[in-house]
């Protein structure tokens, strides 16, 4: 795991906005951030102008609940604006404790129940392939989504297609552990006929490695990069598993978690 | 229309609509692949036999829909209404995507195979979902009709293939999306039927003559959007109305037709799956004879429910 925590920027803002807001998922935010940031700075071909456009490739945030990353990292690439983050889990916003895509630009499916979003995006990867699309798909599945039965039916759904334009990021931090602790999910993937990198998903020259080496094509071995992060990264008292999952920060939390991102 | 099932008609439509529509793209779960082929060997590269996971089906269906492709969902009825329901409430009807679900197994249809492939809850189910259309087509004509007026609406729509057939000759021309059938006119009874029990109206008519009604029979094909209007009209006539209809009495037809007339002087019953489980095995038509969805158990219902019908006056 890399010493250094980047995108203390970012951070800020996700604690800004939970604080505001009075709700929200800080730890499965900080969990995911940096993997968000790699792909919405670098990777993904997207237009915030045209969040519709035709040639974007997708990217689908299965774990809805780590969602007010993905509004960071949107607000950031131009999707949303300062009033938009201001309205979060206001009457009359259109940013809510999970992702909705009937409202939010930027957002390709609306998310939250687990196993979602992962099989909506093998679908995508698939009516792509059957246009003759180059366009690439990505997901995020958390580790506590893997218990969910759907995320193998797509698993072996996409493996057997032969989905070779989507390549899924598992968050790997341990949280579905705490309840099932046989969670070999490299070797779990790899069984289903995935491509299998393991990074650290704090690491953004590692993730943007690992995307690189991903061998994207019409047909072929779909691609899942396994990273290995800690739920709350970075914020000092929120890392880790237990009561800061769901909690809104009183006023020293906040000072101490802004010291820790300071 | 030459097919000898609406299952057999469903692949024929498949094969009809698939070559008018590029966009057309079919999903099973491991049935009708056989009766399927032909769909299959005109367009392998929009069939897909994806084998038995049916949630993941659906939302793979609606990733399908997202990008442009018109999508129909095809089992066994209780895998794609009731297992994959949260699937088609959020990856289509939140997502404002159209997708077409093509059940065969609706009701008692398997009626050996226990209450695991039955599915009698479908129309109540679907009534969850905002601009969901039901349509539980009676007939071939009906189903290749319906499934060309409906399966571009950008909706979800649910086809409930029955097993078995009304019988009963209708006009192709008034078979139209949303609008009952007026089957027979009538004065002071309406007889509200669904999907097969058409027959079992039809049949009931002479006896209810006989006993001095003047039965109306109205055919519903399209259980949403319901036919309001026809339904008000009817009853404005004769003042009582008997729903009968292969689902679950809670959640079925029967409620929406009470629904439209709650303001009404009128009475109203329905003749429906008892809310309970169906647990005996046997034939269709025996489950049928058991709930009383015959014409026999029409007669029956309206006596118990309407008492005597009304005196006339004998017209010269």
């Amino acid at each position: 795991m890399t010493a250094t925590v980047p995108n203390l920027e970012l951070r800020r803002r996700i604690v800004n906005l939970v604080r505001e807001g009075r709700d929200g998922h800080i730890p499965s935010a900080f969990s995911i951030v940096d993997i968000l940031a790699v792909l919405y700075r670098g990777v993904l071909r997207v237009d915030p102008t045209r969040p519709d456009w035709d040639e974007r490739d997708y990217f689908v945030l299965s774990k809805g609940h780590g969602c007010v990353a993905l509004y960071a990292v949107l607000h950031e690439r131009g999707f949303l604006s300062d009033e938009d983050l201001a309205g979060f889990c206001r009457q009359g916003g259109i940013l809510g404790e999970h992702p909705d895509y009937t409202k939010v630009p930027g957002v390709e499916a609306s998310t939250g129940s687990l196993g979602h979003g992962f099989p909506y995006a093998t679908g995508i990867a698939l009516g792509l392939r059957m246009d003759g699309r180059p366009n690439r798909v990505f997901s995020l599945v958390g580790d506590g989504e893997c218990h969910e039965g759907t995320v193998w039916e797509a698993a072996n759904l996409a493996a057997n297609l032969q989905l070779g334009n989507l390549c899924v990021f598992v968050d790997w931090n341990r949280s579905g552990a705490q309840l099932l602790p046989i969670d070999d999910l490299p070797a779990r993937w790899a069984a289903f006929g995935w491509t299998v990198q393991e990074v650290d998903g704090h690491d953004e020259a590692a993730i943007g490695a690992a995307i690189e080496r991903v061998e994207f094509a019409p047909r072929g071995r779909p691609h899942v990069i396994v990273a290995h992060t800690v739920k709350g990264r970075g914020g000092g008292i929120t890392e880790g598993h237990g009561k800061w999952h769901h909690r809104i920060p009183d006023d020293d939390e906040y000072a101490q978690i802004m010291g820790a991102l300071a | 229309m030459t097919a000898a099932s609406v299952r057999e008609q469903f692949a024929e439509t498949m094969r009809a609509v698939g070559r008018e529509d590029p966009r057309l793209v079919v999903l099973v779960g491991d049935i009708s692949h056989g009766i399927l082929s032909g769909f299959r060997e005109a367009f392998p590269e929009r069939y897909y036999n994806v084998g038995i996971l049916e949630p993941t089906m659906i939302s793979a269906a609606a990733g399908l829909a997202r990008v442009g492709w018109v999508p129909v969902v095809h089992t066994i009825a209780p895998f794609i209404v009731e297992r994959g329901f949260e699937q088609i409430k959020i990856d289509f009807a939140y997502h404002r995507l159209g997708g077409n679900f093509v059940t065969v197994g609706g009701a008692f249809d398997y009626s050996n195979l226990g209450v695991t492939h039955h599915c009698y809850d479908d129309f109540a189910l679907f009534k969850g979902l905002p601009n969901a259309e039901i349509v539980a087509p009676g007939s071939t004509a009906e189903f290749d009709l319906l499934f060309r007026q409906f399966y571009r609406s950008g909706h979800v729509t649910l086809y409930r293939i029955p097993g078995v057939q009304h019988g009963v000759p209708l006009e192709a021309s008034a078979i139209v999306a949303g609008r009952a059938m007026l089957i027979r006119p009538g004065s002071d009874l309406t007889i509200i039927a669904a999907g097969p029990q058409l027959r079992s109206a039809v049949e009931a008519a002479p006896g209810l003559t006989a006993a001095g009604w003047d039965p109306e029979i109205l055919y519903v094909h399209t259980v949403r959007p319901l036919d309001v209007e026809a339904v008000r009209a009817s009853l404005a006539k004769t003042g009582r109305a008997l729903i009968i209809e292969e689902h679950m009495e809670s959640g079925g037809l029967g409620d929406d037709v009470m629904r439209a007339v709650r303001d009404a002087p009128v009475r109203t019953a329905s003749l429906a799956i008892p809310d309970q489980f169906v647990t005996e095995y046997g034939t269709y038509d025996q489950h049928c004879e058991r709930l009383g969805l015959t014409a026999a158990g029409v007669i029956a219902r309206v006596a118990s429910v309407f008492g005597a019908a009304p005196t006339r006056a004998v017209r010269a």
